[in-house]
């Protein structure tokens, strides 16, 4: 008690007091029985994540350097898939179009969705159901809308009929089979969806910032636009990190968006590596070359998320 | 007092791990017991997988139905997969060792469901006399391997023109096209009225490699019926096939005549249902039995018959005509004796006959002998009669790769993106792959 009475009422808020320490103890009594306790609990899921994800992985990896079909038996190629994948034009055309719609995808839909965050974040009356409305194509299923785009692009869909209402009708033409424009037909949606997603992260990340640094900021003379540059985005390079590496990583993955609306044409125009994956594995019998190819998206991948998370990472200078 | 702590750890481990591994295991094998039909004398029960591409009941369903009703002792499990991925689906159960004990595959090795590649894996048990009998004359290198049958023929499908000879009446064209220059004519004057001979779903691979196909029967196979035998001794290629060029050329002339509709690069099949059900189109390459499901959505005075393609100046008309679905029997099974028993049920007259009703497709044993003259048959009976006719190339192609440079490349054409022997060249080299 005497204790209580010598301490501020900052060190009573903010200090454990002995009574914690004391209570530490007693459960520090028994710490073989909670550290038991914590490894059986995970282990169900150790085992599952080992199980479905890493071994199934690995095991994959290795029909990568097989000449497997998908059924029967299979003989050792070595590195010839891979060797196959690099000199063949189609692989390098899906290659480049996965890394376009990867990184077109990653900036579109951060700058659009961090100009949303920054316009919904304070002040405007209607920013709740402006924000709800943004974040809705997010919560949909990327197949569905995906038919709806496609509809909505198609030669007789709604996008030709307004052109051709206004005297435009030359330019119609069937978007997601012209060679020119259908990867920015499949930019669009994807880019569409993802905005919502990136606003909600810069949104948190815009919450966390304090209000009294930029006024003080303000107060110092600085500008809108500087206040935005030398402040905010500086406070918000956490958000920007998890929000560009989560982009990237489903922007290199990108699939379903392709094979609703244009299952990798026209004459494989649209094709990335994930849809080349599915169609030489599946459609076409390939497994080993199949896994090869996804060998070769899995390290894209990891190689870019890890670049991405050293230009990102680290805390804002707070000094 | 440690010691002892870790020690009960140590055996509390011992005792957990393996009865998690166990129950995981269990897990495992309890999701992998797919082939179990329901126990029983195990002597009447079976179960059936086939394709299905929409919600109203499938043939076999039908097929399946009627034998229980016929044999009340049996039991059929039927188990209906999605048509687009109906091939991998079975190779996976194949792989597992989990798939049905009767299968529906397709002739030949040039689908994922194609009976050569999953009998050659051991997938397949050898069928009797009746599946033997059934294979048509000259087909039997998709059927057979080394003498054994592993797919039981149920249809005889027909790949030409589904023409709706009620749409081109109304549009002027009282017959269908016999030449080369009657046809483009054809479909000047219906373009003119913003209509078009053709529809072609461009984007729908399967559909623009049929068309392909159903034009090469009179580039190509007309005047080499052994084609794919000679490309597969190596004395001849696609880039080297004048009749393969003039196939490709066909459909650039056609598109640039205007045959096929507007924004045919980037239709779908729904663009081939809605042409012929409103009468925007008069005619498709589709499967004969579509035919028959098309004509249920559309107006009475439609009018659906099957047309061949007009030949190239000079030439006979030709068609496609072979069997497109077989069934086969999961060398797996514990049930093979009911298995077989209800393979060659189907192919009595009686089963052959409701798959006719119920399919719309010509049944393989059966129409030979069935009247065509007054069904959407009846322009190509002579042909029929004549021998006119040749397999489905891509069946006798040696991988489904081949098969799919062709429908990347009728669309790449339509685009303009690819030219006839960069097309050509991809077949050869899916070819050899």
């Amino acid at each position: 008690m005497t204790m209580t009475h010598n301490r501020s009422e900052t060190e009573l808020v903010v200090v454990p007091g002995a009574k914690r320490r004391r209570r530490r103890d007693v459960a520090g009594r028994r710490p073989g029985l909670l550290k038991f306790g914590h490894w059986w609990w995970a282990l169900p899921g150790i085992l599952l994540v080992l199980a479905i994800h890493y071994v199934a992985t690995t095991v994959g990896g290795f029909f990568a350097f097989t000449d497997w079909s998908g059924i029967g038996d299979f003989s050792w190629v070595g590195l010839d898939n891979f060797a196959e994948i690099f000199s063949d034009p189609s692989q390098i055309l899906a290659l480049s179009n996965t890394l376009f719609l990867a990184f077109a995808s990653v900036v579109l839909s951060n700058i659009a969705g961090l100009t949303l965050a920054v316009a919904l974040n304070r002040t405007l009356k209607t920013r709740y159901v402006l924000r709800v409305l943004f974040f809705m194509p997010v919560v949909l299923s990327p197949l569905a809308v995906s038919y709806v785009w496609k509809f909505i692009f198609d030669y007789n869909g709604p996008i030709n009929v307004v052109l051709r209402a206004v005297g435009l009708g030359d330019l119609a033409t069937a978007w997601v089979a012209d060679p020119a424009w259908a990867i920015w037909t499949i930019l669009v949606v994807v880019v569409w969806q993802n905005t919502g997603f990136a606003m909600v992260i810069y949104m948190a990340g815009l919450a966390a910032v304090p209000i009294e640094i930029e006024e003080a900021a303000a107060i110092d003379g600085a500008g809108l636009w500087q206040r935005f540059w030398h402040v905010t985005l500086p406070s918000i390079r956490p958000a920007i990190a998890i929000s560009t590496t989560l982009g990237l990583v489903n922007g290199l993955r990108v699939f379903d968006q392709i094979m609703a609306m244009t299952g990798g044409g026209p004459a494989g125009a649209t094709e990335t590596l994930a849809t080349q994956v599915y169609k030489e594995s599946f459609a076409l019998g390939n497994f080993g070359y199949g896994a090869a190819l996804a060998l070769v998206l899995t390290v894209i991948i990891l190689v870019f998320a890890v670049i991405q998370q050293r230009m990102t990472s680290g805390r804002p200078d707070e000094s | 007092m440690s010691q002892h702590r870790h020690t009960a750890l140590r055996r509390s481990a011992l005792v957990a791990i393996p009865a998690v591994a166990a129950l995981l295991l269990a897990g495992c094998s309890g999701s992998g017991s797919g082939d179990e039909t329901g126990g029983g004398d195990g002597a009447a029960e079976f179960s059936f997988t086939f394709a299905t591409s929409n919600n109203l009941e499938s043939p076999y369903e039908s097929l399946a139905k009627a034998y229980m009703a016929e044999h009340p002792e049996v039991k059929i499990t039927t188990n209906p997969t999605p048509n687009d991925k109906y091939g991998e689906t079975i190779r996976t159960q194949l792989q597992a060792g989990n798939a049905s004990d009767v299968i529906q595959t397709t002739p030949g090795s040039g689908d994922a469901r194609g009976l050569i590649p999953l009998a050659e894996a051991g997938f397949l048990e050898p069928l009797g006399e009746t599946a033997q009998g059934l294979v048509p004359a000259g087909s039997e290198s998709i059927f057979e391997i080394d003498g054994e049958t592993y797919g039981q023929p149920m249809d005889f499908t027909i790949a030409a023109v589904v023409a709706s000879m009620g749409t081109a009446g109304q549009n002027g064209i009282d017959e269908w096209p016999t030449t080369e220059s009657d046809l483009l004519d054809a479909c000047g004057a219906l373009a003119a009225d913003g209509k078009s001979l053709l529809v072609l779903a461009g984007a729908a691979g399967p559909n623009a490699g049929l068309t392909a196909q159903g034009i090469s029967a009179t580039r190509v196979y007309a005047e080499d019926p052994d084609w794919n035998q000679q490309r597969a001794d190596g004395e001849t290629t696609f880039a080297e096939s004048d009749g393969w060029q003039a196939t490709l050329q066909e459909i650039i002339d056609l598109n640039d005549a205007g045959c096929f509709q507007p924004g045919v690069e980037g239709a779908g099949f729904d663009a081939i249902t809605n042409g012929l059900a409103q009468g925007t189109s008069v005619g498709s390459f589709i499967p004969s039995g579509s035919a028959v499901e098309i004509a249920a959505a559309a107006p009475p005075e439609v009018d659906f018959k099957i047309q061949p393609f007009p030949a190239a100046d000079g030439g006979d008309p030709y068609i496609l005509a072979s069997s497109n679905y077989t069934i086969s029997i999961n060398a797996a099974s514990e049930k093979k004796e009911p298995a077989a028993e209800f393979v060659e049920w189907l192919a009595t007259s009686e089963a052959q006959e409701l798959y006719y009703e119920k399919s719309g497709l010509l049944p393989i044993s059966e129409y030979q002998s069935l009247d065509l003259s007054e069904t959407i048959y009846s322009p190509i009976v002579e042909l029929l009669a004549d021998g006119a006719y040749t397999t489905l190339p891509n069946n006798v192609w040696p991988n489904p790769s081949v098969y799919e440079a062709l429908q990347v490349g009728v669309q790449g054409l339509l685009t303009g993106q690819k030219t006839i022997d960069q097309v050509l060249q991809d077949m050869d080299a899916a070819w050899e792959g």
